[in-house]
């Protein structure tokens, strides 16, 4: 039998986003004094918001890369017991192939996280209910970095868009549930608690990888016990890895490339088709109703719709095109084996992720969003820090990433990257739209979104952040 | 004849050599396609090819096992043709690889006595596996070449198709290909594999199950007594979980994900004793069999993303070398693995050292997630030289690219015509 969740050691980003919490920043430090920084962490664990209850004013989390909880003095075999992706990293050139982070997005070219960027061993999440409050749990906690080892190498500021992402469209609506947690989802979209947090069986019915320690090396029986009855202490359990990158939007070219495209025989602008258009690539309408449901205009009332498979309905992509985000960022039953069977959402379960991000920069002004030619020297930065959490970041995350949304074969196409977030090199790839008679196809897609920063963390369980801050 | 032919080359390298091929491998695989060794861009009837170094190896009895270079190739019938264009266009090449094996003449070099070396050293296939049997790769790039063709066609002959039927659209589609010279061949459908072929691959189809029938009387008794032997070796044999080396793994997914393809390259010690040896010998057996006659068409048991895959057994069967080409990153081809054929590598793979622990052969395994994918990253070996003839056409692709022509030669109703633009 599954054992029970043990929320209090959850760090709460685990168990919600903070929805009701609408200003949040994430500060990204250096540990310059090891011992200094544990003494640090000893006393803000007590602060760290656990997963149990929904906090009403603020929120604390941390992570840390694999360079931060080295530094932090962890012995080599432990060490070694992390996950390959974590320990080597986001950035190495090899991975880098691997998630589309070439180009206009190479890591060489990063403001954080790269190669040629200061070092980050910890990412501090602030939330709060709003701006001003934000800003004095800020500053309580920034004024103790320079006395407590560690330098604030960035701090990265949220914007809250209400439920909109910055191409304007109803964005986080499908969320895996965590199996154990009261509320209830349907079986499709219900994935075991050990896709999300280390320490748990995952949808294997297998415990992930995750350092498990002898207890003598734990003296201070700091660590909860190894669940999978080892008879050891578990470092990992209730961790994650989380996922943070930071996606730069180029919103005037979106809509003015969707414009272009769109255009009435006599050079006019088409604003209904033109949203069609962009519905298309996203697979939902603005409001969030999905295509799969009501392929010919928006329907606000179907906003949060979730409860779906396409198979059924849409096997060939004539409502949501085979190729749309949301259909292969979450394929749920399109997929071999055997599309539309239990077989095929079963293996779908395994390639889930628990999204928390947020989004940065001010809005491009509406008015200005056709008229304005961009320059993205002059235009402001926008986008969104994508974080997400998953317990196998190459089964998940990198799978999902690779695999599904910047996979240009995805599901028998040929050159359909994602239309929305996918890379299309070398010269721009196409976007197919299945249709009767026969497809119509968008050709020369340019890049949309691009990656200017990014790290794997380790979020640990809060009794691991004391046994990190002690041993 | 159109079937495809697995050519696998094995010879030792000399004492002390082996990072000069390394170093000569590694230029090589700068340009794969055109390089001034092995130009296998040039080749006309290749699908993929490979060459990587086995280095040296201590056996199971702490025996030395001299290291190796060898030379895979997946092409298309008769071998001999390949093996004539790599003394042609490569023949100064092979001597610069191959003077830094064993044999090899050192002086006096003919193309005569390179063809001679080469055939010399092929070391046969067990198990050939290959996604549709009798599809040339002249046949794979024309198909291509015929689906960007009529894609074109529909970007640029209007704006709008919608409002025509689908049998206007299909005739206009027909006519565009009937008009266009560079199509011409595409007026046939594609050649099929060759009477011999045929009869040779029907004999076996029947011929074996014959054979296992006629067998029966003794296997019936041998049966009950090897899922004993299995079983107890199976609760006996060692499954330790190692995680694979760091930098190993780092040399490994350096050569990755260049492409939509992938190439995996892998060696391993078959276990200690007969028991083993003779349940090797008998599953390839059996997997030869599935392969040829079962797994031919587009689908290795619900896997649709392996262009080609064999299992060669080499030194004296201490060792087996399993080497594919597939669509798609690692994680997703091992996902594949064990979601969807486990059994089928459990009843291979068991056999080898180190592998996690089945029960009744195909069982567990590689359903123990992360200790298969480890085992699977130990034992692979880095492919220091690859190249593939369509690099960016998966699998399916090719299938689907099969399909829209082989919908030109008949005529259609409303309905076949609808289900064909739905390839495009």
């Amino acid at each position: 039998m599954a054992d029970t969740l043990d929320l209090q050691d959850m760090q709460g980003l685990i168990i919600r986003g903070y929805g009701n919490l609408r200003a949040a920043c994430y500060i990204l430090l250096e540990i310059s004094d090891p011992q200094l920084a544990k003494i640090w962490l000893n006393a803000q664990a007590g602060t760290i918001t656990a997963g149990q209850a929904r906090p009403e004013e603020k929120a604390f989390n941390v992570a840390f890369t694999y360079a931060g909880i080295k530094k932090l003095g962890l012995e080599p075999a432990i060490l070694a017991m992390f996950s390959n992706e974590f320990i080597n990293g986001m950035a190495v050139p090899h991975r880098s192939l691997l998630l589309g982070d070439v180009e206009e997005s190479s890591p060489a070219q990063w403001i954080w996280g790269g190669p040629s960027t200061s070092p980050i061993d910890i990412v501090l999440m602030l939330f709060a209910v709003d701006d001003r409050e934000l800003s004095d749990v800020y500053n309580t906690y920034a004024k103790t970095f320079a006395t407590s080892g560690l330098t604030e190498v960035l701090k990265l500021d949220t914007v809250d868009l209400g439920n909109k992402e910055h191409f304007g469209f109803h964005d986080g609506i499908s969320q895996p549930v965590m199996e154990g947690l009261p509320q209830t989802e349907t079986a499709m979209n219900t994935i075991k608690a050990g896709e999300f947090v280390l320490g748990y069986p995952n949808e294997y019915g297998l415990y992930t990888d995750r350092p498990v320690i002898k207890p003598v090396m734990d003296p201070k029986g700091l660590l909860p016990r190894d669940s999978s009855g080892s008879g050891n202490v578990d470092l990992g359990r209730n961790g994650s890895y989380l996922v943070f990158r930071q996606l730069r939007q180029d919103v005037r070219g979106f809509w003015q490339f969707l414009d272009e495209a769109t255009k009435n025989p006599d050079g006019s602008s088409n604003p209904s088709a033109r949203i069609k258009l962009a519905s298309q690539m996203v697979g939902r309408w603005p409001s969030g109703a999905p295509l799969l449901k009501t392929p010919d205009q928006d329907d606000p009332q179907l906003a949060d719709a979730n409860d779906f498979a396409y198979y059924q309905t849409d096997p060939y992509g004539f409502n949501c095109p085979i190729g749309a985000h949301v259909r292969r960022a979450n394929p749920r039953d399109s997929l071999d084996p055997q599309p539309g069977s239990e077989q095929s959402i079963a293996v779908g379960k395994r390639h889930r992720i628990l999204r928390r991000g947020r989004e940065y920069g001010p809005p491009v002004d509406a008015a200005e969003l056709l008229t304005v030619k961009k320059s993205s020297a002059e235009d402001q930065d926008r986008g969104l820090h994508f974080l997400c959490l998953n317990a196998n970041i190459s089964r998940q995350f990198e799978f999902v990433q690779h695999t599904w949304v910047n996979n240009p074969h995805f599901d028998e196409l040929y050159d359909d990257a994602d239309p929305i977030i996918g890379t299309h090199y070398p010269d721009g790839g196409t976007f197919t739209m299945q249709a009767k008679p026969v497809r119509k196809r968008l050709n020369s897609l340019p890049r949309f979104v691009s990656v200017v920063g990014g790290a794997y963390f380790f979020l640990p369980g809060i009794r691991a952040i004391r046994y990190l801050a002690n041993h | 004849m159109t079937h495809q032919v697995a050519l696998t080359i094995i010879t030792e390298i000399k004492a002390g050599e082996v990072e000069d091929i390394k170093q000569l491998l590694k230029t090589m695989s700068d340009n794969v396609a055109c390089n001034g060794v092995i130009p296998f861009g040039k080749f006309s009837n290749i699908h993929f090819a490979r060459l990587f170094v086995l280095d040296e190896s201590i056996d199971l009895n702490g025996a030395v096992i001299a290291p190796s270079l060898v030379l895979m190739s997946e092409c298309d019938a008769p071998l001999g043709r390949f093996l004539n264009e790599l003394v042609d266009m490569a023949g100064e090449g092979l001597d610069k690889i191959y003077s830094h094996c064993v044999d090899y003449p050192a002086s006096e070099i003919t193309r005569k006595r390179r063809l001679a070396y080469l055939r010399s050293k092929i070391v046969n296939t067990s198990v050939f596996y290959v996604n549709t049997v009798g599809r040339m790769a002249q046949q794979i790039r024309q198909e291509s070449q015929l689906r960007n063709a009529i894609q074109d066609f529909l970007d640029h002959a209007q704006q709008d198709w919608s409002g025509r039927s689908s049998l206007e659209v299909r005739a206009k589609i027909l006519a565009y290909i009937r008009s266009e010279r560079t199509l011409s061949w595409a007026r046939k459908p594609p050649a099929q594999p060759g009477l011999f072929f045929k009869l040779k691959e029907t004999l076996h189809m029947v011929g074996m199950p014959l054979l296992v029938l006629v067998l029966l009387p003794v296997l019936i008794p041998v049966l009950p007594i090897w899922l004993l032997l299995l079983r107890i070796h199976e609760l006996s044999d060692a499954a330790p979980h190692f995680k694979p080396d760091d930098a190993h793994i780092q040399d490994l997914a350096a050569l990755e994900d260049h492409v939509a393809q992938n190439q995996f390259t892998a060696v391993g010690y078959v276990k200690p004793g007969w028991f083993r040896r003779l349940t090797v010998w008998g599953i390839l057996l059996a997997a030869n069999y599935g392969t040829r006659h079962i797994f031919n068409k587009e689908n290795l048991a619900g896997v649709k993303t392996i262009h080609f895959a064999r299992w060669v057994v080499i030194n004296e069967q201490r060792r087996v070398i399993f080497a594919s080409n597939y669509d798609g990153s690692l994680e997703s081809y091992m996902d594949d693995f064990i979601d969807k054929v486990a059994w089928g590598l459990n009843a291979v793979f068991s056999n080898g050292v180190g592998f996690p622990r089945t029960s009744w052969l195909i069982f567990g395994g590689a359903k123990d997630e992360q200790a298969f994918k480890d085992y699977l990253r130990i034992h692979q070996i880095p492919t220091q030289v690859w190249y593939s003839a369509y690099d960016h056409l998966i699998a399916l692709n090719i299938a689907n690219n099969a399909k829209i022509r082989a919908g030109l030669y008949s005529k259609m109703n409303k309905t076949e015509a609808e289900e064909w633009l739905r390839l495009l």
